[in-house]
């Protein structure tokens, strides 16, 4: 599903993060990207889901190339792909309910079915009393759990998912967990997940990358 | 070579920018020819969404100065003018200072105040918070969901907009007209259609059209270009503004002697 050759990109300040990343990552694989902030966890996962143009290398997701090239544009129509931010990321001029929406109408799905879908990806995360809210009116938690429903109701092919367990408290974890828990199952899924927790997907099968954040530059007295 | 290159500098920058917006004007309409029919109604409700507030919020201020402009570009006029039979070249006034010049060029500057600042500041806090991103990664394509739909909001807006500036304009005129001279609305209106042409309609919609693209696709360069503080938000947005104004500054100045020199 995932093949990547080469890739060197920077962090937003144009320090270098990683050199000459080579990676697979087979259809329904499932790959664990672990290390302290600031390693370069979420923008490897941004350079896999083409919002972020790597400095050099090659990047194809199942089969197309999207690096060098358009990027996520590449994918638009020929792949489902889910990717839950670790913050933001939500429509903040949409309800939650138009948010996990949109992508579906945009794929062109039947009124019905967008309905059908929303509804029950906010119900299993426990967002339905506040799905008609803003992202800005709910908490930080209900926010993390919206990008989780918004993947779910895609019923993606590839799932990106950056620090979703980052700041749950137990139950909110464990709501989460679980659903993680059956991506990573499902056959017909690819699953990558950044985290700082080398042991954030327990029991499951799993590839891991361990990222290393190159020494930060000395200053010149 | 030093102040080659601080010479060349700006003039590489000036070129970039040109680039860019070259690029986000084609790649728009070759995603906009893309979209799919189930795609139109996602797109459909931006559109209106755009005209709601660049249009029809806009539509009593536009309709308030445009009457008063009107009203008085022929205070003016007859101030100076009469005795030398004002009266006679009322509708030659409205046409030139009015419906060519003024109409277009105010509507595009009060665009401009309005939305054109506001999509720069709405995307740059798209941009910051990663929903641009979050939609190119779930299939929304950002070209058709935010690019396309301002466009042809800015686009549908501006028309309707100069149309109703310039019939405010005009009711403004007659009003003085009125007043002043006792002129007649039958005589009015006869008086601004003789000295109306063809060509006058062809420039101003050739306006239209270039002023929306020039309005809509300035704002977007400068409010997705935003990547790391909110600070550059207000940068971005005197950046638009200025930029735009230059931009439909020099594109009526281009269509004016294109159609009148």
């Amino acid at each position: 599903m995932i093949q990547i050759r080469g890739l060197a990109f920077d962090s937003p300040e144009g320090r270098p993060l990683m050199e000459g990343l080579d990676l697979d990552v087979p259809r329904g694989g499932n790959l664990l990207v672990s290390g302290v902030s600031g390693s370069g966890k979420s923008r490897l996962l941004k350079v896999m889901a083409g919002t972020e143009r790597p400095r050099r290398g090659e990047v194809r997701i199942a089969g197309h190339l999207i690096w060098p090239g358009d990027g996520a544009l590449a994918l638009a129509g020929r792949l489902r792909m889910g990717f839950a931010f670790a913050a933001g990321g939500l429509l903040s001029n949409l309800s939650l309910e138009d948010n996990v929406a949109l992508p579906l109408r945009f794929l062109g799905l039947p009124p019905v079915e967008v309905v059908r879908r929303t509804g029950a990806a906010l119900e299993r995360l426990g967002l339905g009393p506040v799905s008609r809210l803003r992202p800005h009116a709910i908490s930080g938690t209900a926010r993390k759990h919206a990008n989780l429903a918004r993947v779910l109701a895609l019923e993606p092919e590839l799932v990106l998912l950056d620090e979703p367990l980052e700041g749950l408290d137990a139950a909110d974890r464990a709501l989460a967990l679980a659903l993680i828990q059956a991506w990573a199952g499902d056959p017909a899924c690819t699953l990558v997940m950044a985290s700082e927790e080398p042991q954030a997907l327990p029991g499951l099968e799993a590839d891991y990358l361990q990222l290393i954040p190159p020494p930060l530059p000395m200053e010149s007295p | 070579m030093v102040f080659l290159a601080r010479l060349g500098a700006p003039v590489r920058g000036f070129l970039e920018f040109l680039g860019d917006q070259g690029h986000l004007v084609l790649q728009t309409l070759r995603h906009g020819f893309l979209l799919r029919s189930g795609q139109w109604a996602v797109v459909g409700a931006q559109t209106k969404l755009q005209i709601r507030f660049t249009g029809l919020d806009a539509a009593l201020l536009v309709g308030g100065t445009a009457l008063l402009l009107g009203a008085v570009t022929l205070i003016q006029a007859f101030s100076q003018l009469s005795g030398l039979g004002a009266e006679n070249y009322i509708g030659t006034l409205m046409v030139l200072i009015i419906l060519r010049e003024l109409g277009p060029l105010l509507t595009a500057v009060l665009v401009i105040g309005r939305s054109a600042t506001a999509i720069a500041a709405e995307l740059g806090a798209m941009q910051l918070n990663g929903e641009v991103d979050a939609l190119a990664a779930h299939g929304v394509n950002p070209y058709q969901y935010l690019l396309l739909p301002r466009w042809l909001g800015a686009l549908l807006s501006i028309f309707a907009l100069v149309v109703f500036f310039d019939g405010a304009a005009l009711a403004g005129g007659f009003l003085v007209a009125r007043l002043k001279y006792g002129i007649t609305w039958g005589f009015f209106l006869e008086s601004v259609r003789q000295a109306l042409s063809n060509l006058d309609f062809a420039a101003t919609l050739l306006k239209v059209v270039l002023f929306a693209g020039a309005i809509t696709f300035h704002a977007c360069h400068f409010g997705l270009r935003i990547r790391r503080s909110q600070t550059e938000i207000p940068q971005a947005v005197t950046r638009t503004v200025v930029s735009a104004l230059v931009a439909v500054f020099i594109i009526d100045g281009l269509v004016a002697a294109l159609f009148y020199f």
